[in-house]
């Protein structure tokens, strides 16, 4: 007896796991197979089970609206048409695109499916695709859809920006593409970080409004950028105001001048001739005096230096001129870049 | 000056003009022309005509620095002969700025180690310098040096030759078009 419970655990433990996925989809694939056949009695009983809350396995989204969609088709077959307009509208209200084909189906199902969209009222917008665009050239494109006739409009922004840029408003009828050129409301190109399209409908057959978003990230690939230079340091500038010491030192240097001329008149001359223009030397050395005493009192007030000024007004406007050229090269590089777009993870930043 | 027979002291007004030329950045020549009388101001002067003619060369070796070379060509004519003088020499000349809008001293001093006169030997000691002020607007400039020139010649004899001319220059600069920095 031992020895046979313990063949049953090992047998237990050796069984492959159930795999969620693949019951939904075996059982979804065999109702269809069924449906193919027109054997809907015996569909029937299998979509309800993918259905059902008490379904043990995990279904998905599309799963789920691939059931309901099967399931009201099966309906509209046996002539329960309300019944099968309840299974679209649920199809559709889960997933907006969802459409019949029209060579698999009867014009009675599209009948019907047409009906469920009237009465349903969705907006979508399917998830952003990876893509690298040349906003010159190119454009990203986003798909959304309304179930039926509606008022829309959709806009990008920078999540937590301002109100965006409208890239379509009007009306629209079912699935519609959506072209955006990568620039924003200010006409410049999108900055790198994490958008939002945010699609709102009003429905033009029953009195409601729907919304829908989706969130995507840009990043630039751009050439390398040139820094900015830095403002002149005042190292790099010649002082504008002149020194207190210079008042001092224009003093000694015009009262040096007046003591040079009459060294030269009074020491170089030669003393067997007995003159040396000694006037004229005072006269020199006079002038000399006063314009030291003048430049000292001029001076004092740490006067301006214009000359010093003005040249320093043509390097500040040379760096000023040789920033400019860095920042319009940067901006042609930057009007140059690709945007790269990928689906944000998540919903929100 | 004096001969060996008293002092010989002759005064005048002496009129000129100059031009200059940089040729190379910091190197300017400048082509000097002047002439006069010099009237006897002592009983045992004589009256004198001067023309001369120099050439000097002047390098800016920094803002307050200028290096001088140059020649002269010095003619006194007088009722009795001509005599020619003729000098070459080196110097420096200090610039002090007293105001940044122009006004500065001027020391200029050199040593004339060529002086060669006509009919008598050359002097054993040759120097010349000068101090002043310059003022320059940006076209426009007045200048005002005094300077001194002494030349000593060798003894012969019981006799030794002196000569000095002592000078109070007033000039005006006239830089058509650009500002001066002479």
């Amino acid at each position: 007896m031992r020895r046979l419970v313990v063949g049953i655990a090992l047998a237990t433990l050796a069984a492959p796991p159930l795999v969620a996925q693949s019951s939904t989809a075996d059982l979804l694939q065999q109702a269809s197979q069924f449906y193919e056949h027109l054997d809907v009695e015996r569909a029937l009983p299998l979509l309800r089970q993918i259905v059902s809350p008490n379904w043990p396995f995990e279904v998905t989204p599309a799963e789920r609206v691939e059931a309901y969609k099967y399931l009201g088709a099966c309906l509209a077959l046996v002539g329960k048409r309300d019944s099968a307009v309840l299974y679209f509208r649920a199809a559709i209200e889960r997933d907006p695109f969802a459409d019949l084909d029209s060579d698999r189906f009867t014009p009675a199902q599209l009948g019907l499916f047409a009906e469920a969209r009237r009465l349903t009222f969705a907006v979508a917008v399917r998830p952003v695709v990876s893509a690298r665009i040349d906003p010159r050239t190119e454009r990203l494109s986003f798909t959304v859809v309304s179930t039926h006739a509606t008022t829309l409009e959709a806009r990008v922004r920078a999540v937590g920006g301002s109100a965006g840029r409208v890239l379509f408003s009007g009306a629209s009828d079912g699935p519609r593409e959506i072209p955006w050129d990568g620039l924003l409301a200010d006409g410049r190109l999108a900055s790198p970080g994490r958008y939002e399209l945010i699609v709102v409908g009003r429905s033009g057959l029953v009195p409601r409004t729907d919304s829908a978003r989706v969130f995507f990230d840009v990043a630039r690939e751009v050439a390398p950028l040139e820094d900015t230079l830095q403002d002149l340091a005042v190292a790099a500038l010649l002082p504008e105001r002149a020194p207190r010491s210079a008042a001092t030192r224009s003093l000694l240097e015009g009262l040096g001048v007046a003591g040079a001329t009459l060294a030269v008149s009074a020491g170089l001359s030669n003393p067997g001739l007995r003159g040396s223009l000694r006037a004229g030397a005072g006269v020199v050395a006079d002038a000399a005096t006063v314009s030291g005493v003048v430049a000292f009192l001029v001076q004092r007030g740490q006067p301006e230096m214009p000359a010093n000024v003005a040249a320093n007004v043509q390097r500040r406007a040379r760096r000023a001129a040789e920033n400019d050229a860095i920042r319009r090269r940067n901006a042609e590089k930057l009007a140059a870049a690709t945007l790269i777009v990928t689906p944000a993870a998540g919903l929100g930043p | 000056m004096d001969a060996g027979y008293g002092v010989e002291r002759s005064t005048g007004v002496l009129f000129g003009a100059w031009g200059s030329v940089r040729v190379v950045p910091h190197v300017e020549l400048a082509l000097r022309v002047e002439g006069g009388r010099l009237n006897a101001s002592t009983p045992s002067a004589i009256e004198r005509d001067v023309g001369e003619v120099g050439l000097d060369a002047r390098w800016s070796a920094s803002p307050w620095l200028v290096l001088l070379a140059g020649a002269t060509r010095r003619v006194y004519s007088t009722d009795l002969g001509r005599q020619s003088w003729t000098t070459a020499g080196a110097g420096a000349e200090a610039r002090l700025p007293l105001l940044e809008e122009g006004l500065r001293g001027v020391l200029r001093a050199s040593l004339l180690p060529v002086v060669s006169v006509s009919g008598t030997p050359g002097p054993n000691l040759g120097v010349r310098a000068a101090a002043g002020l310059e003022y320059h607007w940006p076209t426009v400039g007045i200048a005002a040096l005094y300077s001194l020139e002494r030349y000593d010649f060798p003894r012969q004899g019981t006799a030794q030759r002196l000569e000095q001319l002592a000078a109070l220059t007033l000039r005006l600069d006239v830089s058509p078009g650009s500002s001066r920095h002479r």
